[in-house]
């Protein structure tokens, strides 16, 4: 009986408020071993795939990689110059520049392994100045958020959660709307669109920053659906992560340097701005 | 003689209980794979309760519950509670569960499952949003089928280290 007055409160308290958060992260620390050793058979067949594979894949492999690092670089040389150009612009407009943000690899050590909870585990924890709340993303788009960090490990609950939802925006028009996950691994919903919003199949939704949780930019999904009942309110948008929600085995945690802004850059921006006419005839 | 009665026994049989519950499917299998995983934590509980109720308490079982809860991702509290309920209605009747045939046995598996992934539905349903489904009947199922199977290694394993 105590025990399930214990239970109760500690429910009730956990599901409320962040205040049992260091009990979960010493609990965690605690049993996060168990994930690492079930995880362990994947990493061995993995090294051993590694180094058991015959000289012509591994020369074929690198041939694409080399080819793909090449395209890449390429892109590199032309994101340079317009970021270098967003920035002068960014500065006419006296708007804050936005600083690059910082990032680190971790690799998922486990797979919480619930039908209904999505979630995974990753060798990164406060040691590595983790913190919950954090972004974290994979090479194609958004991934999900940081919400328990232990020591050496913590929890990421993927944007497909039923109980994870993100900002974002249409790329195309700006138009704003809310990415709620639906539980389902290719499934996310938008939340509140008007039946008259100009939304499209095919429309690419990226973060919109608004939460002050996630980076601006980052591509979360691609609509797969739009149906507008003129008798409803709203439109029912459904979109397919990019993200390569249950294939990534490595993530990027994001550590955004929009916190760090100061307003020192403030002043500069005034004169940049109160300069531009005069280079306007050019 | 065993001077410590086993009791690191029930604790390893317990830990692989829980690497069983986490241990994922390859990438590319089925997303409904993942509903036909067994919950080897309530039938080594259950076991372990039955066949020694002096050895495991309401205490431990719920204390191994608060570690469930951070390894499944749950509200703290919910398998604590599960667990802790479950050797509280296994301890009140195990000298009838012992009399009990491996079948009958199933079938109380498959109450006492289906019982706690429940309250574990509940628990996620009010808290986070998660969908009520009747998928919950799906590991009770196969829980009852693993049942014989979990019985008779714990019992293997009870005897040859003369767990008492």
């Amino acid at each position: 009986m105590a025990l399930a007055i214990v239970s109760a409160l500690l429910l009730v308290v956990d599901l409320n408020s962040r205040l049992l958060s260091p009990l979960r992260s010493f609990l965690a620390t605690i049993v996060s071993p168990i994930y690492v050793i079930a995880e362990s058979p994947y990493r061995v067949s993995q090294s051993a795939s590694a180094t058991l594979s015959t000289r012509e894949t591994l020369i074929k492999e690198n041939e694409e990689l080399r080819k793909r690092n090449f395209e890449l670089a390429q892109v590199t040389q032309q994101f340079v110059a317009l970021r270098e150009e967003n920035a002068r612009l960014r500065q006419l407009l006296g708007s804050r520049q936005r600083l690059d943000s910082k990032v680190l690899v971790a690799e998922l050590i486990g797979v919480v392994p619930s039908p209904t909870t999505f979630q995974v585990e990753i060798d990164k924890g406060s040691d590595a100045g983790v913190f919950v709340g954090q972004a974290v993303i994979d090479a194609d788009g958004l991934f999900g958020q940081v919400v328990e960090v232990a020591q050496f490990s913590s929890r990421v609950m993927l944007l497909v959660d039923a109980a994870h939802a993100v900002p974002v925006q249409v790329n195309r028009n700006d138009f704003r709307s809310i990415a709620a996950g639906t539980g389902r691994m290719d499934r996310l919903e938008l939340e509140y669109v008007p039946i008259t919003a100009d939304i499209r199949v095919g429309d690419i939704l990226v973060s919109s920053g608004l939460g002050g949780h996630f980076p601006r930019g980052y591509p979360v999904g691609e609509v797969t659906s739009v149906v507008t009942d003129p008798t409803m309110t709203y439109a029912q948008v459904a979109a397919r992560p990019i993200a390569a929600l249950d294939r990534s085995r490595h993530v990027l945690l994001v550590f955004d340097a929009n916190a760090q802004v100061k307003d020192k850059e403030e002043p500069a921006a005034q004169q940049a701005r109160a300069e531009a006419p005069a280079e306007e005839p050019q | 003689m065993n001077p410590t009665g086993g009791g690191w026994v029930i604790m390893l049989t317990i830990a692989l209980a829980m690497l069983l519950a986490v241990a994922h499917l390859p990438a590319d299998a089925p997303a409904w794979w993942g509903w036909l995983r067994p919950s080897w934590l309530v039938l080594v509980v259950f076991y372990w309760v039955m066949a020694l109720p002096h050895r495991l308490g309401m205490i431990s079982a719920w204390i191994i519950g608060l570690l469930v809860d951070v390894l499944y991702a749950d509200p703290l509290g919910v398998n604590g509670f599960c667990l802790a309920a479950l050797t509280y209605v296994t301890w009140s009747f195990y000298e009838r569960f012992r009399m009990y045939s491996v079948a009958q046995q199933g079938a109380v598996v498959f109450l006492l499952v289906l019982g706690t992934e429940f309250v574990r539905m509940l628990a996620q349903h009010y808290g986070r949003n998660g969908a009520l489904s009747w998928g919950i009947l799906i590991p009770a199922v196969t829980s009852t089928i693993a049942w014989p199977l979990v019985a008779w290694a714990l019992r293997r394993v009870r005897f040859q280290f003369a767990v008492e």
